[in-house]
């Protein structure tokens, strides 16, 4: 027998963007449902960037010990033998991380009183949904339902996933280490991981049709990521492209045509993500499309009436912050609050080696005056080993009125400021009040505050 | 109309000088700056903020490696051993290259430095290396150094009774070290020894470390020192310290009177504060009083009782930090060349470089309530993805609103990185924001600020992630 639940609010997809939406909704005592295929988490919490990130943390330690372990060691410590990496140890560390974090959400749910199904959920019509549970079947007639159903990796065709072509999802789950990895795809996703594995000592090669890494940044942002992959003897294979793969490695052809093989013993594909609209009935829910995405307006409202999508499966950029602060949203506007998605900014940042932080307008134009001011001459920098030369903070205001609307920088340890960037963007600050803005001294952050000065005229350290 | 040698003569290069004098530069204006030591960079460059910073942030992953704490993210490691020389002298090159770079920027400003001691001769002249030097403007940028404690002889060569500066160039490692003042700067050097592997004794006249800060950071912090394994003691009075050898014995008594007890140290730090730099400096001649504390008063453009003289930094009232100083260098240089400068004093951040870091900006809670009704949002680090992706969970972030408002009064931080986080909440507050403002700000995933906004969520009544 199954049974029918009519919930004020039924979220599908327990994603950043699904369960925030659920929490908020539940607080603000709206009768919630979430249903979610796997555990909640969605692809942030179990497989994007909770996981990425623990392992880009431990890949640095590793290598800051590999430093150490050389001839003249490292800011004063000595090893005497090189460190050795237990990568078991380090995936039971990460998954523990996951475990904890996806814990904790079901149980913010629980507070929160949302009742989660476990299981798929497709849609008859834009208000039946079926859910299929471990106990059977579950219809849901809802009066909003909110899709947050999220995105996958995109495959190449010539190269589906499976054996020893991964998406990132196995790349975070590896149990042994590859002497050779082969990225391909050079964007924040296929960089993250092929530092990290580089750092831990695998021999990565990146392949990428653009004319540099990480094309959706300038050139300035990425020049000191390109300087690092140089210097860490990572193969960079620009203008090219991945044909397929052979017994030795990966195929690919060069911009001027040159066909060769990469030896690579595994082969990890970060091309892009999709938003996932397939296989959950949305074809029936008489929903217009804006290309592959969801179309929403600013509410997140769809065509259909109560019918809101929210995240990855609405569009770029597809990022955590985005899907929770859209989440947050939706459930205000049901329960009657008058709310907008209308931020200034969403702050964009690059886990990589250096880190770049990226909100706003990035590509000034006549009507701009830019300030940018080097690490190099940032004490707090110079006193973590992070004055590394190319690195900055670079701020983009108005030339008439001053307002600041992009701010951009790229350096070691700076993925902190982002809050700093994205508050001054969305307080609609100006040079001069950021000039007025007293920073701590030694911090990184006073790098942004002379940005401003220097976009002013008058920079002190440089 | 008197001719003078120079428009503006700053005196002191540290982090208020230095600044004033570039900036005066910028501004058109013929500018020299008087140094007595040997480099630029004042207090905070040579022995301050920068040295201290770059021990803290070595000393720090040496106790990770040291620790064993890595295994857990599976990086093994053999035996792991301290090379203290080459840590110190990183640190010297930390300092040199920073120093340096102050000097660059004189030359390409075109001011002069004028390497000696200066001392007023009368309100339009000081004497620098027996010669006399005129200028139209003076700045008093003396800055600080540290207190001396009655009956306790500093001597930083020998190395067994320290101040700071002392404490940056241990030789060896001190097998007991015994920090009398539980303020920011005997916390810091505190760590960066007890991460070496020495054991440290916090002593502190207060019932609690700190002063200065949020009562229930003081409260958290102390317990995180304790967890560390730092030997805490307050409400706690020095009476005496007296060198034997190699060895250093502390006389201590309960603050308010009791029986009195002796600790055995190798080394022993003093750091129970700083006071104003005005010794010789000839301030009779210009008829320049102090106030009770010592410092020098000025009006809040910077400008002393004395027409022509002027004051910034540790030499006048207020938090003695670098970046106060800096702003009210620059502000001091934009008010003699004829612009409007000002620093607004209510919102100066404030960071202690322990691990965890700690950061506040603004009001603490005790004085908040003072003025009025609060609401208070808090959220913990441990509850933030970020922090649990690198295995630092330790602290909180707290907010305090205004009850009637929802304007933010001070932002307190315990977290790995507060101080960076820390820039965030002094631009809000400087806004003039609401908590919710900040509630309703996209924050980057996974970041520690996420916890700014959830604290702030928290002020609202419901954060997301607790
Ligand atoms: C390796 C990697 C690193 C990343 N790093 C970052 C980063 O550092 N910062 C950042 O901001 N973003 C990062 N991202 C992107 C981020 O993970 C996504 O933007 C975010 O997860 C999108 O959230 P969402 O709620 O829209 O969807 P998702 O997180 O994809 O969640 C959708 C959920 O819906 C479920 N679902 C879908 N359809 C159904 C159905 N019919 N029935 C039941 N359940 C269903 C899925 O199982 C899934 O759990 C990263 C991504 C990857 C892959
Ligand atoms: C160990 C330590 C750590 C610190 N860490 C931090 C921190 O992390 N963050 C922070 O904000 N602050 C920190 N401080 C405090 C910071 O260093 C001071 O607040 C700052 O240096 C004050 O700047 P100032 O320009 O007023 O004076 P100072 O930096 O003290 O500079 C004054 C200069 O004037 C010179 N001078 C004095 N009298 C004369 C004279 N008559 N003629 C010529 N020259 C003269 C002195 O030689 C000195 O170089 C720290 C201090 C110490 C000791």
């Amino acid at each position: 027998m199954s049974k029918t639940l009519r919930p004020k609010v039924l979220v599908v997809g327990g994603g950043p963007g699904g369960y925030v939406a659920a929490i908020r909704a539940g607080q603000l005592g709206l009768e919630t449902v979430l249903v979610e295929a796997e555990r909640p988490g969605g692809t942030c919490l179990i497989k994007g960037c909770i996981p990425s990130k623990a392992i880009i943390h431990a890949a640095g330690l590793f290598e800051e010990m590999t430093r150490a372990s050389s001839v003249a060691g490292h800011l004063g410590i000595r090893l005497e033998t090189v460190p050795k990496l237990d990568l078991a140890a380090t995936m039971r560390w990460k998954d523990g991380v996951v475990d904890k974090l996806t814990g904790g959400v079901a149980g913010l749910l629980r507070r929160a009183h949302v009742t989660v199904l476990n299981g798929w959920a497709s849609f008859a019509d834009a208000k039946s949904c079926a859910v299929e549970t471990a106990d059977g079947t579950v219809k849901i007639e809802p009066e909003h339902v909110i899709l947050a159903t999220g995105s996958v990796p995109v495959e190449l065709p010539s190269m589906p996933f499976g054996g020893n072509i991964l998406s990132s999802t196995e790349a975070l789950s590896l149990t042994d280490l590859p002497r050779t990895l082969a990225v391909v795809g050079a964007g924040y996703i296929g960089l993250e991981l092929g530092i990290a594995f580089a750092k831990l000592g695998v021999r990565v090669a990146l392949v990428e049709v653009a004319e540099r890494i990480l094309p959706l940044y300038d050139e300035a942002l990425t020049r000191p990521v390109a300087d690092w992959l140089h210097k860490h003897d990572v193969e960079m294979h620009l203008q090219a492209k991945a044909l397929g793969t052979s017994a030795r490695g990966l195929d690919i052809e060069t911009a001027l045509s040159d066909r060769f093989t990469i030896p690579a013993e595994k082969i990890l594909v970060t091309v892009g993500r999709k938003p996932r609209t397939e296989g959950w009935g949305l074809e029936k829910m008489a929903i217009e499309m804006e290309g592959r995405f969801i179309k929403i307006d600013e509410r997140c409202a769809t065509s259909t009436t109560n019918v809101w999508a929210i995240g990855d499966v609405t569009g770029e950029p597809m990022l955590a912050h985005r899907a929770s602060a859209q989440g947050e949203m939706v459930a205000e506007i049901i329960a009657g609050k008058r709310r907008r998605f209308d931020p200034a900014a969403i702050p964009a940042i690059c886990f990589t080696e250096p880190e770049i932080v990226s909100v706003g307008l990035d590509a000034p134009g006549e009507e701009h005056v830019v300030g940018q001011f080097p690490f190099m001459a940032n004490g707090r920098a110079l006193s973590m080993d992070a004055g590394d030369v190319g690195t900055f903070v670079r701020t983009i205001a108005e030339k008439n009125s001053g307002r600041i609307v992009g701010i951009q920088g790229v350096g070691k340890h700076i993925s902190e400021l982002a809050g700093e960037f994205v508050t001054l963007v969305e307080m609609g600050a100006t040079l001069e009040d950021l000039a007025g803005i007293i920073h701590a001294h030694p911090t990184l952050g006073e790098a942004t505050h002379e940005s401003a000065l220097k976009a002013l005229g008058h920079a002190i350290h440089v | 109309m008197a001719d003078y040698d120079y428009d503006v003569l700053v005196i002191g290069s540290g982090p208020g000088g230095y600044v004033a004098a570039i900036r005066a530069a910028q501004l058109g204006l013929k500018t020299a700056c008087a140094e007595s030591r040997e480099t630029l960079g004042g207090t905070c460059l040579n022995v301050g903020c920068i040295p201290s910073k770059a021990l803290l942030n070595a000393s720090e992953l040496f106790h990770e490696a040291k620790s064993g704490a890595l295994a857990k993210h599976g990086v093994k490691l053999g035996n792991v051993e301290l090379d203290l020389p080459t840590m110190l002298a990183d640190k010297d090159k930390a300092v040199t290259g920073l120093t340096g770079g102050i000097e660059y920027l004189f030359k390409k400003n075109k001011i002069d430095w004028l390497k000696a001691h200066a001392t007023f001769k009368d309100a339009h002249t000081v004497e620098v290396a027996g010669k006399s030097v005129t200028a139209k403007n003076i700045i008093i940028a003396t800055g600080s150094s540290v207190t001396p404690l009655p009956g306790v002889a500093v001597d930083n060569d020998k190395g067994i009774v320290v101040d700071s500066t002392g404490a940056l160039s241990f030789k060896k490692v001190p097998g007991h070290l015994v920090v009398i003042g539980g303020g920011v700067i005997g916390l810091e050097l505190g760590s960066v020894w007890q991460r070496l592997g020495a054991k440290v004794t916090v002593v502190e006249f207060l019932d609690q470390i700190l002063p200065g800060m949020d009562g229930e950071v003081r409260k958290e912090a102390a317990k995180l020192f304790a967890k560390q394994g730092f030997e805490i003691k307050t409400s706690t009075k020095v009476t005496g310290v007296s060198v034997k050898g190699k060895k250093a014995t502390v006389t201590v008594e309960p603050a308010a009177g009791g029986a009195v007890e002796t600790i055995e140290a190798d080394a022993v730090l003093v750091a129970i504060g700083r006071r104003p730099n005005t010794e010789g400096l000839g301030l009779d001649k210009i008829g320049l009083e102090l106030n009770k504390r010592g410092q020098i008063e000025t009006d809040h453009e910077f400008a002393t009782k004395v027409p022509g003289i002027w004051a910034v930094g540790d030499v006048i009232p207020g938090p003695m930090l670098a970046h106060k100083s800096e702003d009210e260098g620059i502000a001091v240089a934009e008010n003699i060349a004829g612009l409007t400068g000002l620093v607004n004093h209510d919102v100066i951040p404030s960071v202690v470089y322990t691990h965890p870091e700690i950061a506040g900006v603004g009001l603490t809670e005790e004085q908040a309530k003072e003025r009025g009704e609060v609401k208070i949002g808090k959220f913990p680090m441990l509850a933030n993805s970020r922090a649990k992706a690198i295995a630092e969970t330790e602290g909180f972030v707290k907010i305090i609103a205004d009850a009637a408002s929802d304007k933010v009064l001070g932002v307190w931080i315990i977290a790995a990185p507060a101080g960076t986080m820390i820039a965030q909440a002094a631009q809000a507050m400087e806004f003039g924001a609401t908590s919710e403002d900040i509630a309703y700000t996209c924050h980057a995933h996974p970041t520690h600020n996420e916890a700014v906004k959830e604290a702030a969520m928290a002020v609202q009544g419901k954060p997301i992630h607790i």
